[in-house]
């Protein structure tokens, strides 16, 4: 399946990217998809982030359906 | 049946102006019911940084998102409250240093339900809705990514 990822802050510096297309094995779990991209981005296991699936803050074992729009969110600093 | 509010539009781009705020202050003027307004402003601090000292924040957001936590937080204050009003206004883009970020507007006929209720939308705010900022420090386009604590 292929997910629309998208990367916000400090995170969007370390990808170079602000989204990409995310071509996974059907039946992936957030924390399945946060394992992938600390492999393909290893500077993340510095960062503290999130994982919104179509704009929820998601737990780990929570599944992503084909299509969704993921997107990794570092800490907020509104206000 | 409990009313239903539109969702309104957050986000402004650059600094909320000092004339804006008082606008909204007028604008106000003709609802008689309303016998309390709390306001929040943010501001930006000049915070020292091993670099320099912090010249401003550019905000970018996951608008989507956080439109729709603006929403949800509005619903949530006006489900809590005795409000007869709320307005909340965030930047997006460069604040300097000195100016207005962020304006959280509620009026009530009391001034309880205002002071409580302008605490807990700030509070959600600044945990809930995904908003980054840059804190731009000096003149040599040094940053700081800010974190709410």
């Amino acid at each position: 399946m292929s997910l629309h990822v998208m990367y916000y802050g400090m995170l969007a510096e370390i990808t170079g990217l602000a989204e990409e297309v995310w071509v996974a094995d059907a039946q992936l779990t957030v924390g399945g998809f946060r394992n992938q991209i600390l492999e393909k981005y290893p500077a993340m296991r510095e960062k503290k982030f999130k994982i919104a699936v179509n704009q929820k803050i998601s737990e780990d074992f929570a599944p992503i359906d084909t299509q969704s729009e993921i997107a990794l969110l570092p800490p907020f600093a509104g206000g | 049946m409990e009313k239903i509010h539109k969702p309104k539009k957050v986000f402004v781009q650059g600094p909320i102006s000092p004339d804006f705020v008082s606008k909204s202050i007028a604008s106000h003027q003709s609802k008689t019911n309303i016998g309390a307004h709390a306001i929040f402003l943010g501001q930006i601090r000049a915070d020292k940084k091993e670099t320099g000292v912090v010249s401003g924040i550019e905000y970018t957001a996951y608008e989507e998102m956080a439109e729709q936590a603006f929403h949800e937080i509005r619903e949530a204050a006006f489900a809590k409250f005795e409000l007869s009003c709320m307005h909340i206004y965030h930047s997006l883009g460069i604040v300097p240093t000195g100016e207005i970020s962020l304006f959280v507007f509620v009026s009530s006929p009391h001034r309880r339900a205002a002071f409580e209720a302008s605490e807990y939308i700030v509070e959600e705010i600044k945990a809930n809705v995904p908003i980054f900022g840059k804190e731009l420090v000096g003149e040599g386009g040094e940053f700081v990514w800010k974190e709410n604590t």
